[in-house]
Formats: structure tokens, sequence, C-alpha cells
């Protein structure tokens, strides 16, 4: 027998001076395989066409559809209503610029994130179009992709206490970034460069171990793994620099 | 010529953060390490009164009570100053992650505000515990029990007892987690494993209170 969901839906337009923030109610008739994207756009289709959310891809590879889903950040494209109770609580993703009802602009976090850790293969060597492309042992290309796999979706950022509590931090996704960027040959910064933009409280001292970026990552990204050999590289790179203070 | 050093302090990357990170981690280390000492030096009343005040004597006749007992209060200090850094200082900062913790029901983020929590009666009650037996030695059973007897030590105890417990088993679970010991495929087992070393020291620490509020007081 299907069920009947109900749908609480938060509802703002910060660019309406007379809206308010307020829970709005739908009810949905289940059908097989349906997903939170799918409900959303007959929500919108048929119920109310003022509805706001992002999609785009709608398989977990663009990282748009990103909202809290009963509490927990994750993607509406990826979750199916069966795996979820009959009551559905909707919300937008914290930390990030509202834009309207479950639409938040993840976009400009992101990008002055990447310009703040340099999220970029820091190089001298001269491009050539001509040369054959650099070669690189299989397990290593594996080991960095398994890192780059990262959409970008903010599911960790919004996950976070320490993101939460403070505006600075940069967030399991920026460390995440740095440690693929430490694995990659072709990156010639040294660890105290890395050290440079992550070896802080805004960086990787800031994390409290909370994992809750762990367990909500919609592609099981290693975070935990990675963040706990990003603390111990730059921990020892700290170290290092005392002895050099003084040689 | 005189050549001037000036260090350009925007470019200078602060090690600061990660001396302190280091500080943090080894401070609670090492108080893990004498909690769990402690806990079994004082449960061996269970053992018999005469086998405490054997070692309790020993502690200070070699003096380590007297000088250990300052070491542990400074260090219990100083931790608490560093990892203070951490908390949720404003009000505002403390709406954000209760509503936060509620929102997103994931047990190692209430774990963490369990560990913030606890921490301020361990700051107020560890403290005064410290005081009061340092500022009474020597160390005996007798002493230790007459004080639980009267009532207000005992209650005392009890609440600081689970305080401890908790606070001390998170951060060995935290300090695991943070510092890549445990990795994504042994976290669920070593959680587990966490929590039941947390309950046995819960009850070997009750276990001794009861001994030391029926432990019969000589003169009496
Ligand atoms: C004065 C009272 C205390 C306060 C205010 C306090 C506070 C805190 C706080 C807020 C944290 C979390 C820090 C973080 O997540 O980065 C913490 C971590 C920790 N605390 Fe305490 N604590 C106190 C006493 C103790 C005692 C007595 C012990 C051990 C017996 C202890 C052991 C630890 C450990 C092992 C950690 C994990 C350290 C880390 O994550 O690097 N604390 N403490
Ligand atoms: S690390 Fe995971 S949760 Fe964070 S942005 Fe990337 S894909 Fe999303
Ligand atoms: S481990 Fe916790 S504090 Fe660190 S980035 Fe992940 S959610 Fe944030
Ligand atoms: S729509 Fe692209 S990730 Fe969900």
């Amino acid at each position: 027998m299907s069920r009947k969901l109900k749908f609480n839906i938060f509802r703002y337009n910060p660019e309406d001076p007379k809206s308010v923030p307020r829970t709005d109610t739908y009810y949905l008739e289940e059908t097989p395989s349906l997903s939170l994207f799918i409900a959303l756009n007959k929500i919108r289709e048929d119920q109310d066409s003022g509805l706001q959310f992002d999609f785009a891809c709608r398989m977990a590879i663009c990282g748009s559809c990103g909202m809290v889903i009963n509490g927990r950040p994750g993607l509406a494209c990826k979750t199916l209503t069966k795996d979820l109770p009959q009551e559905i609580t909707l919300m937008p993703l914290p930390v990030f610029k509202l834009v309207g009802d479950l639409s938040v602009d993840t976009g400009t976090w992101f990008r002055t994130t990447n310009t703040k850790i340099e999220s970029w293969v820091h190089t001298e060597a001269e491009f050539d179009p001509q040369a054959l492309e650099e070669r690189m042992e299989n397990d290593l290309a594996n080991a960095i992709f398994e890192l780059e796999r990262c959409i970008e979706c903010g599911c960790c950022v919004a996950s976070c206490g320490t993101a939460n509590m403070r505006e600075d931090f940069v967030g399991a996704f920026a460390l995440n970034r740095i440690a693929r960027f430490i694995l990659d040959p072709r990156d010639k910064r040294r660890d105290a460069d890395y050290f440079e933009v992550v070896g802080t409280d805004q960086g990787i001292f800031g994390c409290m171990g909370l994992l809750a970026c762990e367990d909500v990552c919609p592609r099981e990204i290693p975070l935990q793994d990675q963040l706990g050999i990003l603390r111990r590289k730059m921990a020892f790179v700290g170290l290092k620099n005392i002895f050099k203070k003084h040689a | 010529m005189i050549t001037v050093k000036t260090y350009n302090l925007e470019h200078q990357p602060s090690r600061l953060s990660a001396y302190l990170d280091w500080l943090q981690m080894l401070t609670g280390a090492g108080l893990i390490l004498f909690m769990w000492s402690h806990m079994v030096l004082v449960a061996s009343v269970n053992l018999g009164a005469g086998v405490m005040n054997a070692i309790a004597y020993f502690f200070e006749a070699t003096y380590m009570a007297q000088v250990g007992g300052p070491i542990i209060g400074a260090t219990l200090l100083f931790h608490f100053v560093l990892a203070a850094r951490k908390l949720p200082n404003t009000s505002q900062e403390q709406g954000v992650i209760w509503r936060h913790a509620k929102m997103l029901r994931h047990t190692d983020t209430w774990l963490w505000l369990i560990q913030a929590v606890t921490a301020m009666f361990i700051l107020v009650m560890g403290s005064i515990h410290i005081w009061t037996v340092l500022t009474d030695l020597p160390i005996t059973a007798a002493k230790s029990a007459a004080r639980v007897q009267g009532g207000f030590w005992g209650v005392f105890y009890l609440i600081l007892l689970p305080m401890v417990e908790l606070h001390v088993g998170i951060g060995f679970y935290r300090i695991a987690v943070k510092w890549g010991f445990i990795k994504r495929a042994t976290r669920k087992g070593f959680h587990r494993f966490e929590n039941i070393w947390t309950g046995v020291f819960i009850l070997i620490g009750l276990v001794t209170i009861i001994r030391l509020w029926t432990l019969p007081l000589a003169g009496h």
C-alpha cells in the first residue's frame, strides 16, 4: 500500500521584505522509487509554482541539490522517500547564504574558500601543448581521484558544528582538497607551504573531530582518514619549525 | 651597518595553533593516564584498608603526592585554558551549537557537547577535590571513609565520578579519531570498546564509593 507523505518545507524569500520565515505543509502520494528530487518537482508542478530549490544533474554529480533532510544534510536527488519516515521535513543548508526556500548559494562560499586555500596545482613548469601528458603511477592516480570525487555539495560544511559556530573555519571540504594536492607530485608546494594555508585554527587545528562531515558526505569521501593524516602532518611541520628557528 | 630584523606578521605563518593543539592533546592524554591510575589506586581500598594505606604511604614517603598533586592540578588548569579556546564562548555561539546538535541528532556531535558540559563540572569540582585532599595529607582509608560517610562528599563523588569518566572516555575516543590513530574502518569497533571501557571504570568507581561508605570507622 502506498503511503501519503507529509512534507514540511521551509519557506522564506529574503528578497521580499514582506516575506517571513515559515513552514508550509504539502501532501504527496508515494510512488515506487520516488526521490526527493522528483517529489519536489511534483509539488512545484501541481501544488506551488513558487517553491524554490536547486538541482541540475539529478544523479549526485553536480552537487547543487544539498538540503537538510529530517535534520541531516544530504542530496535531494540521491535520497529516496522509502528510506524516510512518512513525515519529511526539508530545510535549506545552514552556513551558506539563503537564496530562497531550499535554495542556497554554495558557489560563492566554495569560490572564496578555494581561493583562500589556493586550490590549484602550483607549478613553475612551462605548459607545452605538444608534449605527451605526464605519466603517473596508477595507484597514485587512483588515490588522488578518490579525493577528487568531491562534488562541492556543501553537506560536510553544513553538518559541521565548528563551521556553524565559526564563520572563518574552512571545513572538511577544504582540508580534503589540500590533502589531494599534497598527494599530487605535480603540485610543487612543500609541507611548509601547505602549513601556511591550513596550519591554523581556521584550518586543521580548528577541527574538533565531530565527524559529522564523515557521516553525511554523500560521496563517502574518506574525510575522517584525511583529517587525521593532515592533522598529524601539519602538527609535525609546526614542531619542525621550533628546531629550525634555533638552528 | 645595522640591520634590524622585522617580522611581517601577515606573512609569517603562526605556529601557535600547532603548538597549542599539541599541548591540548598532550595535557588531555596525560590527564587520561593519571585518571586511570588514580582509579586503580583508590580502588585498592576494595582489597582492604591496609592496602590503600600502604599505597598512600608509599606515594607520600617518596613525595610523589606532595609534588605530583600540584602538578596534576596545574595540568588540569592548563588543559582547561587550552580546550576553552574551542568552547562556544558567546551566547550566540552556544545557541548555534545547541540548535545544530538538536537538528543533526548525530552521536559524535552530542558527545562533544557532553564533553564541554562535563568539563565545567570537572573544573570546579576537580579543583575543590584536589585542594581538599592535598591540604589534609596524609591520605588514609579511614579519613576518606569518614569524608564519604559524612554525606556531602559521598554525593559530591557520585556526581564527579560519571562526569570525569565520560569526559575521559570521550576524550580518549576523540584523540584517537582526530589524530588518525583510528581510521574509518575501525571507528565503530573502537567506539564500542570505549563505551565498555568507560562503563567498567564507572562501575569500579561506584563499588569503591560504596566500599568507603560502608567501611567501619575506627573508634565509632
Ligand atoms: C578543567 C576542566 C576541564 C575542561 C574545562 C576541559 C575541557 C575540554 C574540552 C572543551 C575539550 C574539547 C576540545 C576539542 O574538542 O578540541 C576537551 C578535550 C579533552 N579533555 Fe578536557 N577538560 C577538562 C578536564 C579534563 C580532565 C580532568 C581530563 C582527563 C582526565 C580531560 C581530558 C580531555 C581529553 C583527552 C580531551 C581530548 C583532547 C583533544 O581532542 O585534543 N579534560 N576538554
Ligand atoms: S566532501 Fe563530500 S559532503 Fe563535502 S562538499 Fe565534497 S562531496 Fe559534499
Ligand atoms: S570532523 Fe567535525 S569539526 Fe572536523 S570538519 Fe568534520 S564535522 Fe567539522
Ligand atoms: S541534482 Fe546534481 S547532485 Fe543532486
